[in-house]
């Protein structure tokens, strides 16, 4: 009897993931008050080291919280080797990063950015001492149930931000498709072959994949960039990383040579808002994404074994085309996701001797 | 008229050298003599060159704009002529900044004494939240995109890589090289009766004597690298700078308190952090006097802004802090008279020589990676 309920609920729940490809994202489950908090936090220059950088400052809401750059800028004296990926519907993935190493929850995500030294560069000791000395956190925080700010509420309260991010009013959802992108969605589902990896509501698999994506040359040509590269490369273990010239992905979780270049299948939600693509932002525009599928992906011997030629016609990309950008939703540039006020000011203590710290 | 005052002042001094040969220097206090250099980590001219280059190069930063430098200014003592020092962007630091001059005598580097050495000192201050802010990995990176430091670092420690810790050793090999030995109080101390003005002498006569600055500030560095608390006050700043106290908050934190301490202290525990000992709380390392006359403003937190100061500050027998029950009973008050004070202050005067400045290094910056170093 368990066995066979089981059994069914196996089955149930295939159908409903199924289902789901045409069913808007859902919004999770959060704590208003703190993700009010964290969306104050997301666009505080203070959660960086030298007061530079906020997280909107790669994950601008104008660009579904991305950059629009090929590679991400960085904390002072540096650059970034990846592209900055969307956060749209950030908090049901399995993983994060191109590379997949962070695989916990958002709140260990969100402690990366803010402390990794070519990030954000912030002891979150300090950190926690500068909301402390902002009354409008203080505020908030126990606005939010927690009795004063802290780095672990802090963390808590980003990913409660970053949770309410999710997809609104994109064609597919609505069922608002054009002809083209109806024709498109029928090539994507069978011809194109896109959907045996951009499966589900967020179109990925979570699983790391090597397309043969070409090098971005701009990471070795630009020190900061390449400095920042090994400093990474060092911190995760890979051999040799001082003659390394070229990011391998993925592998550096298992250090396993089929997992050379392999990188996490992105979402394909908001894609108008997010050029250019890849994880090194080497291809600027989706139609060229859809001729570079076309051909088979790119050249490189430990590629996907599914990925071939697809043949498609100058008609079939152009509509395949269509159907990519009907899975964009609306503007995440709104009073929902913007912090809008410029308030971001301490505040002396007074009576400082007497009050507790 | 020339010759003829020559004459008497020559005379003058055959008069006089017998008088003061006859008083002898005080027990305690000596010249200074050659810096010691540490076995593991011998001079060189190219360790040194080095040194200086990554002394005032921003590469050993976290934000690639903070170097040793930015807080220890030749032209402003080799430190910061400011109460506090003013600490990494978007921060300020919570204790003065100490000069570099003579650092390479001290067995305990930073105010409550938490380096050994000048290596791991550089390597702190290179770290610290509110000081450099770099992060080891990312500043040894760095280094090897600079083409010069490659060969720099290969032609000093065989590196093939340039080292951080390496980087470290040749900062610590140039500071050694910024020593002061020859000021009016080591000539004097020397056998150089004229180095010092009869005012200095009366000065020296009433540091060793009734004044009692000898009991910490002795040996040739004028530092006993004891630790006390003498009762300066806690720093202003943090009852006025915001800024402040968020530093002061993050130290108390980051250094290891208890709840309880945490919510509750409002001045620095100094060498506390270091022991956890209650009895401790407002200690801080006796710091060497020499170098003073360019290091202004004084004592840990820069509390007291002049050598008069100073002196009148120990003169009343100390100040009070928060941590009063851990007061020196060294510290008493000393009843010097007006004319004493400025003998005292005279004297102070003669531990420092001429103002030290070198001449800044043009810095190389870093550059792509050649394709060829791949196949190495």
């Amino acid at each position: 009897m368990i066995r066979t309920l089981t059994v069914m609920g196996a089955m149930l729940a295939g159908t409903a993931a199924m289902a789901q490809d045409s069913v808007p994202i859902q919004p999770m489950d959060v704590n208003a008050a703190r993700a009010e908090l964290g969306k104050r936090m997301f666009y505080d220059e203070r959660l960086s080291g030298d007061t530079g950088l906020a997280c909107a400052s790669c994950h601008s809401p104008e660009m579904a919280f991305t950059d629009g750059e090929a590679l991400s800028a960085a904390y002072s004296g540096s650059m970034h080797f990846r592209n900055s990926p969307t956060l749209a519907n950030v908090g049901y993935r399995a993983a994060w990063m191109h590379d997949g190493r962070l695989g916990t929850n958002l709140n260990d995500v969100a402690r990366e950015m803010i402390t990794e030294t070519y990030l954000m560069n912030m002891d979150m000791r300090i950190m926690q001492e500068r909301m402390k000395q902002d009354p409008k956190y203080v505020e908030m925080f126990a606005a939010a149930g927690m009795s004063e700010p802290s780095n672990g509420g802090a963390r808590n309260a980003l990913m409660d931000f970053m949770k309410t991010i999710v997809s609104r009013g994109a064609p597919v959802d609505t069922g608002d498709l054009s002809e083209a992108a109806l024709r498109g969605q029928a090539i994507f589902e069978g011809k194109g072959n896109c959907a045996s990896c951009h499966t589900g509501p967020r179109y990925t698999d979570d699983q790391p994949h090597n397309t043969g994506v070409a090098d971005n040359p701009d990471i070795w040509a630009d020190p900061e960039r390449h400095s920042a590269f090994v400093t990474y490369a060092k911190f995760m273990g890979v051999e040799n990383y001082m003659n390394l010239r070229e990011d391998l992905g993925a592998y550096i979780r298992t250090h396993q040579e089929a997992n050379k270049r392999t990188f996490l299948t992105p979402t394909l939600r908001e894609l108008t808002w997010t050029a250019p693509y890849m994880h090194n932002g080497m291809i600027a525009t989706l139609e060229e994404v859809v001729d570079f599928y076309d051909m088979g992906g790119g050249d490189d011997p430990l590629k996907d074994a599914s990925l071939a030629p697809l043949g498609l016609s100058t008609d079939e990309k152009t509509d395949l085309v269509e159907y990519l950008k009907a899975l964009s939703g609306e503007s995440f540039d709104t009073d929902e996701y913007v912090w809008r006020e410029d308030d971001f000011d301490y505040a002396l203590i007074e009576d400082w001797r007497n009050v507790q710290n | 008229m020339m010759k003829h005052t020559t004459a008497i002042a020559f005379g003058m001094a055959l008069v006089a050298t017998p008088i003061l040969a006859e008083m002898p220097r005080p027990d305690g206090l000596s010249a200074l003599g050659d810096a010691p250099i540490p076995a593991s980590n011998p001079q060189s001219d190219a360790k040194v060159e080095l040194g200086k280059m990554l002394f005032f190069d921003p590469i050993l930063s976290g934000n690639y704009a903070m170097p040793c430098s930015a807080c220890h200014l030749p032209d402003a003592g080799w430190a910061i002529q400011s109460p506090i020092s003013f600490g990494y962007p978007g921060t300020t630091h919570w204790r003065n900044s100490q000069t570099i001059v003579n650092s390479a005598y001290y067995g305990k580097l930073f105010w409550a004494g938490s380096s050994g050495n000048l290596e791991h000192q550089a390597r702190s201050a290179a770290r610290g939240g509110v000081a450099g802010n770099g992060e080891d990995d990312m500043m040894e990176s760095r280094l090897a995109f600079v083409p010069e430091y490659r060969e720099r670092f290969n032609d000093v420690f065989g590196d093939d890589w340039p080292s951080i810790r390496h980087a470290y050793d040749a900062i610590a090999a140039f500071e050694r090289t910024i020593v002061q030995t020859d000021t009016p109080f080591d000539n004097y101390m020397n056998g150089d009766d004229a180095a010092l003005s009869e005012q200095q002498v009366r000065g020296l006569d009433l540091f060793a004597g009734k004044a009692g600055c000898i009991e910490c500030h002795n040996g040739p560095l004028l530092s006993d690298e004891k630790y006390y608390n003498t009762g300066v006050p806690a720093y202003s700043g943090w009852e006025d700078d915001e800024i402040a106290q968020i530093t002061f908050r993050f130290e108390l934190y980051a250094k290891g308190s208890t709840e309880a301490m945490y919510r509750s202290t409002k001045d620095d525990p100094g060498l506390y952090f270091r022991t956890k000992e209650t009895g401790d709380k407002g200690k801080f390392r006796t710091p060497s006097l020499r170098y003073t006359a360019f290091t202004y403003p004084y004592m840990h937190n820069g509390m007291l802004e002049t050598l008069r100061d100073v002196v009148d500050f120990y003169n009343a027998g100390g100040g009070t802090n928060d941590f009063a029950d851990n007061k020196s009973a060294l510290i008493q008050p000393l009843g010097l008279s007006d004319g004493e004070v400025d003998d005292l202050v005279a004297f102070l005067e003669s531990l420092s020589g001429e103002e030290l400045l070198v001449e800044e290094p043009d810095l190389p910056e870093m550059q792509p990676l050649p394709a060829a170093m791949a196949a190495n």
